[in-house]
């Protein structure tokens, strides 16, 4: 396999944007009409991450250590659209042939035999991946219905599901989830909760404007309705192994895996062996700050928890609430409290909330390796 | 005499003459002549033999190409027809997620102004109702003073009077309030409904 030469054809071919994978997907279902049903209507969003996809692999076809577990990541994850190893020759044969429609003039048998070479170690990959994950009895999606829904702002509800099957997840992670209503649509949702006895899990839910699943999900599905979860996973987790006191900032529904590892610390029992704790949490107005009840009676009855909400696009009050509501946004408020240093730092929200406040935070003395954040890497696909 | 082509029928039947007197066996000629024919009868059927063979070649050739996706093929065609047919239901997707945004900030951008309103409409009724209270009582404490102390009976009535005053604006706020409710709810229910319609 020359990865010079596979570098080169595929600039080649991925300058054609958009064409090379709308040329890929109608070449599959042509070939194979039964697929396209795993697919939702509008492809614009899957094509995206098709192209994304090929480019991450193959810049990285040498570095098998970044490689290999991208790959895997990927393969375990498609079981939960239904794909099976019988799915990959047919995929393969539609890259071939799209490739070969695009590379033009410099396409020949060697330049074939390469990329088939590539494609074969590639798809084996993810095969496997998906095969080990079968074998380890994990379901390739887990079936809940809704048993909860509470409506807390204008754009802003909680809605809570329950799993069919129990599903175990580390506090701070989150799924790709599919809603009955808008099928082959799957969003990321964090779970806002530590895992209960009864297996239920909250969702914060922000209604996007002019979305697809946010504002049917948001205005509530319906109690009963059905959807379905892919694997958890997340990089954003508690550092157990630290005695570090925790910052954590949250933005609008930012909020929802920040909460979940709060519970997680406050199930150790002892508070004094609990960190402390200072959580902000930020939103544009007050109307907008959905969990402040919540949040007041767990920093009441938690000693080491500290929150301080605050509003970015509004004069902060006293409030109804115990907590005073601070003018600013979350990075202008820990700002206030002095420095970081040697503090544990969890960060979510929008992307440029969690860029402002993990900057913020470095330059408040706390260091970088000890900030955490959502690193989706694979699950964007 | 031989016919066109070596047939085995005509194999079986050869007779060749007998040789000439003093000698044995079949004439020479004739048999030299024979083997000369059936060399070039040979040669001919090993060349159709080559031709028929390369025509089969190029046949499974054909066949087999077929089942390869050749840029300029009809498969092409059917690849770029669908893929124009997914690009306009891409479209309209898009173009139904832009109206159903447009309709949601439009609504949100009313509500905040109703709201802002309202707010501002309750914040003078207070102020009216604070200074008309102010009033009274600036006129309940000046008016003992130029007249004759106030009777237990005028007093009871003044009293009766703030009272009623401080429901009157308690009753107003709430009235206000419920006012200001029953708004957004017809606001979330206008924009349920243009969503529902846009989605239709």
């Amino acid at each position: 396999m020359d990865e010079r030469r596979l570098k080169d054809s595929f600039a080649r071919v991925a300058a054609h944007g958009d064409e090379v994978a709308l040329f890929f997907y109608s070449h599959l279902f042509l070939a194979h009409p039964e697929v396209r049903d795993m697919f939702p209507v509008s492809m614009s969003v899957t094509r995206d991450r098709l192209l994304t996809a090929l480019g991450q692999i193959v810049s990285d076809v040498s570095n098998l250590d970044s490689l290999v577990p991208y790959l895997s990541g990927l393969g375990r994850d498609h079981r939960k659209f239904g794909a099976t190893p019988e799915h990959y020759p047919a995929i393969g044969r539609s890259l071939i042939a799209t490739l070969a429609y695009f590379a033009g003039d410099v396409w020949d048998d060697e330049l074939a035999r390469d990329w088939t070479d590539a494609y074969t170690l590639v798809s084996r990959v993810m095969a496997d991946a998906a095969r080990r994950d079968e074998e380890q009895h994990n379901p390739p999606w887990w079936d809940a219905t809704v048993v909860g829904h509470e409506r807390r702002a204008i754009d802003i509800a909680v809605v809570t599901v329950a799993p069919a099957q129990q599903l175990s997840y580390r506090p701070g992670q989150c799924v790709n989830l599919e809603i009955s209503q808008r099928p082959r649509l799957w969003r990321l949702y964090s779970m806002a909760n530590a895992p209960r006895p009864d297996g239920t899990v909250d969702f914060h839910v922000k209604i996007i404007d002019g979305g697809q699943v946010s504002p049917v999900l948001g205005r509530g599905p319906g109690i009963g309705s059905a959807l379905r979860l892919g694997p958890p996973f997340g990089s954003l987790v508690l550092d157990t192994s630290s005695a570090n006191d925790i910052v954590m900032a949250a933005g609008g529904t930012g909020l929802g895996p920040l909460k979940a590892i709060l519970e997680q610390l406050g199930h150790r029992g002892q508070s004094s062996t609990v960190p402390r704790t200072h959580l902000f949490v930020g939103a544009r107005t007050a109307a907008e700050l959905y969990d402040l009840a919540d949040l007041e009676k767990m920093a009441a009855s938690n000693p080491w928890l500290t929150v301080t909400p605050a509003v970015s696009h509004e004069r902060g009050s006293p409030g109804d609430s115990a907590l005073r509501i601070e003018s600013g946004t979350v990075a202008d408020a820990l700002a206030r409290r002095g420095t970081w240093r040697d503090h544990d730092a969890y960060v979510c929200g929008s992307e440029a909330m969690v860029t402002a406040t993990v900057s913020r935070l470095t330059a408040l003395g706390a260091s970088p390796e000890r900030i955490f954040i959502e690193n989706f890497g694979w699950s964007e696909l | 005499m031989h016919p066109d082509r070596l047939t085995p029928e005509y194999l079986q039947s050869i007779q060749f003459p007998t040789a000439r007197l003093g000698k044995r066996g079949v004439d020479e000629t004739h048999v030299r002549a024979f083997c000369e024919w059936v060399e070039t009868e040979l040669i001919r059927l090993l060349n159709e033999k080559t031709a028929l063979e390369q025509e089969v070649w190029r046949l499974r050739e054909r066949v087999r190409e077929a089942d390869v996706v050749q840029p300029e093929d009809g498969h092409v065609q059917a690849v770029y027809i669908l893929s124009r047919a997914q690009q306009t239901a891409d479209k309209y997707v898009a173009n139904a997620q832009e109206y159903s945004r447009d309709i949601a900030e439009d609504a949100r951008r009313r509500r905040e102004e109703i709201l802002t309103e309202a707010k501002t409409r309750a914040a003078a009724i207070l102020d009216d109702a604070h200074a008309s209270a102010t009033r009274d009582a600036a006129t309940m404490v000046s008016a003992p003073v130029a007249e004759e102390p106030m009777t237990a009976e005028r007093r009871q009535d003044l009293e009766t009077e703030l009272t009623y005053l401080r429901t009157f604006t308690q009753v107003c706020r709430t009235h206000l309030r419920a006012y200001l409710e029953s708004l957004t709810r017809s606001i979330d229910e206008w924009e349920h409904a243009e969503h529902d319609a846009a989605r239709r």
